[in-house]
């Protein structure tokens, strides 16, 4: 059964005469076709329909612009792919719970209305990009809980809309920038991260002191 | 000194006795030259890929092994009956490497040359001009890049040059055009700049023209119209601006014509109609203007399957002629501003099987003959200002697929109008004014995945056989004037992600058997009548993203069970109820709910403090209760 999906997958996708393009249909399609769903969540995603819209776990908005993906626990496998950072209208990117892997895409910090990013609980390797900075909109920033390393990039305390971030349960390293944005989190944010060091003082003590290679 | 002309003599007399010799060992020598050639490239490859390429070698025998040291029998290699190669094959091997040490001028005869589908990057050198014999020249899905050499032109018995989907840059060559041997060019998938050589015009033996996927500019040379062997044109997904040539309907072989997606303007050519032989056109995606060429030619192509117009800026209407397309299976119209009636003898295309009108300002009733001998598979209306009833042919039509028709203001009493549809996939006739009771059948549209009926004047019970459709993952009843109970059977359809029936009159109780519904993440049943206690049971739906249950008259507590669904995120609405006692602390749980509403009610005592930590929260309205005590610090 498997086998057949994935042989229509590859039909659909090189299918021969497509007629029309739509390019954000195109990067959920690309996001899609690194994926293993054994649970068969994306299997309404066609995309030799003219948009995304009628794809389940898909929102837009009235001009047929994706503003939602939800597939949080959804026991999806596999990687986040860099075409995801062309949804520009996107503003709820939902992928917590799953078992997905490899890095955070740099290109997600073109997501330029996004409001909030939920990678929670997911085995995401690699360090936090710093372009996520760039997204000037965002109010949750939730990566917790994953196998993070490097340094918290410090561009993120100047998000000005940040109202919630946890990067608690990875394996980041540095210290706790406490500035701009930063200053309402308290350790819950940031705890169980056995090589990130304390909240910075500020004033007192130069930063990125923290040892991290 | 004396000695000197007795050594020439001796020269001349070994020369005398070898050179006729050394004539006669030509055809081997020149075997040799090949194999030597083919044996350096071989080396200039990267060293795994050689290893795929194992029978390229020369044999250390002696001489009673002569014919092993000529390349062919070689694999991929062919040669003629003097010994000499005249085919070169070694597509899809994965070579990595260059072609800067493949010495074409070591292959005379070479007629055909098949690189295509390995890893083969740099440039294409200009001495490939010196394969003189060779007709077929294939590059394709590899990775040559740098421009398109001027010197291909001195291929002049070039039949066929494929070097689709690769890096090269640069402009198509004007050269090109003096190829007169040419019958299949394609340039796909590459990274080009300039123009459409107007030399191409010259090209009187091309069958196939492919210029796709490139980034190639200007407009669309009326020369063109001169390359009347021309049986294929792909110009699609460029950046191609200016009208389409007149010239274009001189070319009455073309069976397909792509022009879509690029930024063509001005009319489509009445011209287009002389393509008699046309099977498929697209001309979509760009921003044509005018009407749709009403020219009774353009009803005379019989051949047509394909036909897309859509997403340009069309006006005017839909061509009569249009119902003598006697073999069309793909009809695509949608995103323009069309406006009049749909000819109602479309409806008798035996063959249309999928009809695209949708986002136009088209008006009168949809043909009624729809599919009543035929095959139609998908049928899309939507956002249009359709009057009538749903069509009667498709009662019956058995093949449908998709269907949306919603937004427009089809009428009628929609009772007995469906059949049983089993393949039937999505179904959306929302925002329209039918009327009448919902049908038994849809219970029995087994594939079915998505109804919506929303926004209509429907009446009467919602059919408990709904629940035997057990693929329905979207239900879509809102905003309409159902009764009567949500039943249980209802609650069969375990992958239900979205129910909305929103907005009737529906009663009596919302079933406890909606725990069952484990993959649902929107529940909205807000303005109806329904009564009786929450169940408990809701706290199994831990998927919910939004509920609603606004604006009915559920009374009792808010089950504590409510705080178990905690990826609540979108909304959390029990507004205008009945409900009282105490808000349970364990709603505090709800760490990513950002607009919680549980005003007007009857609720009494605190705020609890766990709302503390209900940190997504942006929105929370509490009003019109009877609660007391402190404010607990939500942080906004």
């Amino acid at each position: 059964m498997a086998a057949i999906w994935t042989v229509l997958l590859l039909l659909l996708g090189t299918l021969s005469t497509p007629t029309t393009a739509n390019l954000e249909g195109d990067a959920l399609f690309a996001f899609r076709r690194g994926l293993k769903d054994p649970q068969h969540v994306l299997q309404s995603w066609d995309p030799t329909l003219v948009n995304p819209c009628t794809w389940f776990h898909v929102t837009c908005d009235k001009d047929n612009r994706v503003t939602r993906l939800d597939l949080g626990n959804a026991k999806l496998s596999g990687k986040l792919v860099s075409e995801l950072g062309k949804l520009k209208h996107l503003q709820y990117l939902e992928l917590y719970r799953n078992k997905l892997v490899g890095v955070i895409p740099k290109e997600l910090g073109g997501l330029k209305s996004l409001l909030s990013l939920d990678l929670y609980h997911n085995n995401l390797t690699g360090s936090i990009p710093s372009s996520l900075s760039k997204l000037t909109n965002i109010r949750f920033l939730r990566l917790n809980s994953n196998r993070l390393t490097g340094r918290i990039p410090r561009q993120l305390t100047k998000l000005p809309n940040l109202k919630n971030l946890d990067v608690s349960n990875n394996d980041l390293c540095g210290t706790i920038p406490t500035s701009g944005s930063f200053y309402k989190f308290t350790e819950k944010s940031f705890e169980n991260n056995s090589r990130l060091q304390g909240p910075e003082l500020m004033g007192s003590v130069s930063y990125d002191i923290g040892f991290c290679n | 000194m004396g000695s000197f002309p007795l050594k020439y003599n001796m020269l001349s007399l070994y020369l005398y006795i070898l050179v006729p010799h050394i004539a006669l060992k030509t055809p081997r020598n020149y075997g040799e030259m090949e194999a030597q050639a083919l044996l350096s490239w071989k080396g200039s490859l990267l060293n795994k890929t050689r290893s795929t390429l194992p029978s390229w070698t020369l044999s250390n025998c002696s001489s009673h092994c002569n014919k092993t040291s000529t390349p062919c029998v070689w694999f991929g290699i062919s040669c003629n009956d003097a010994g000499k190669v005249v085919k070169v094959n070694v597509s899809s091997l994965g070579l990595e490497g260059t072609l800067l040490s493949f010495k074409f001028s070591s292959f005379p005869n070479l007629d055909s040359l098949d690189l295509s589908s390995n890893e083969l990057h740099g440039a294409i050198p200009a001495h490939i001009g010196n394969l003189s014999q060779l007709t077929y020249l294939g590059l394709s899905y590899s990775y040559f890049s740098g421009k398109i050499p001027w010197e291909i032109s001195l291929l002049k018995n070039l039949e066929t040059f494929l070097v689709v989907q690769n890096q090269l840059n640069g402009s198509i060559p004007v050269e090109i055009g003096n190829m007169k041997s040419l019958k299949e060019l394609s340039f796909g998938n590459n990274n080009l700049s300039g123009i459409v050589p107007v030399s191409l015009g010259n090209l009187t033996g091309v069958t196939i023209l492919e210029l796709f996927e490139t980034q190639i500019s200007g407009s669309i040379p009326l020369e063109i119209g001169n390359m009347k062997s021309l049986l294929k044109l792909s110009l699609n997904e460029n950046r191609l601006t200016g009208s389409i040539p007149t010239s274009i309907g001189n070319l009455t072989g073309l069976t397909s014509l792509y022009l879509f997606g690029n930024g063509l303007f001005g009319s489509i050519p009445q011209e287009i109609g002389r393509l008699k032989s046309l099977t498929y056109l697209s001309l979509s995606e760009n921003s044509l203007v005018g009407a749709i060429p009403t020219s009774l030619e353009m009803g005379n192509m019989k051949s047509l399957e394909d036909l897309n117009m859509g997403d340009n800026h069309l006006k005017g209407p839909i061509p009569s002629t249009f119902s003598n397309l006697k073999n069309i299976s793909d009809l695509v119209l949608s995103y323009n501003q069309l406006s009049g009636t749909v000819p109602e003898k479309i409806g008798n295309l035996r063959k249309l099987s999928l009809l695209q009108l949708s986002n136009n300002m088209l008006s009168g009733h949809l043909p009624q003959s729809l599919c009543l001998e035929g095959s139609l598979v998908n049928f899309t209306a939507k956002e249009n200002y359709f009057t009538g009833p749903f069509p009667k042919g498709l009662r019956n039509c058995s093949t449908l697929y998709r269907v949306r028709l919603g937004k427009n203001q089809l009428t009628g009493d929609i009772s007995d109008v469906f059949g049983v549809y089993p393949n039937l996939d999505f179904m959306d006739l929302s925002d329209n004014n039918l009327y009448g009771k919902l049908s038994r059948n849809w219970g029995q549209c087994q594939r079915l995945t998505s109804l919506s009926l929303s926004g209509n004047n429907i009446t009467g019970p919602i059919p408990p056989e709904f629940g035997e459709s057990t693929n329905l993952a979207v239900l879509d009843l809102s905003n309409n004037q159902l009764v009567g109970e949500i039943s249980r059977e209802l609650m069969k359809l375990k992958f239900l992600n979205k129910l909305n029936l929103s907005r009737n009159d529906l009663s009596r109780l919302l079933p406890s058997e909606i725990g069952n519904l484990s993959k649902l993440n929107h529940l909205g049943i807000s303005s109806n009548n329904l009564s009786g206690h929450i169940p408990k049971q809701i706290g199994s739906c831990f998927k919910l993203l939004s509920l609603s249950l606004s604006t009915n008259r559920f009374h009792g507590t808010i089950p504590s069970q409510m705080g178990d669904l905690i990826f609540l995120q979108i909304l959390l609405d029990l507004s205008r109820n009945k409900l009282m006692g105490e808000i349970p602390s364990g709603l505090g749980r709800l760490r990513f709910l950002e607009k919680l509403n549980v005003s007007h009610n009857m609720l009494s005592g605190p705020i609890p403090s766990s709302f503390e930590e209900m940190k997504s929260l942006t929105s929370i309205n509490v009003s019109y209760n009877q609660l007391e005590g402190r404010l607990p610090n939500i942080a906004f």
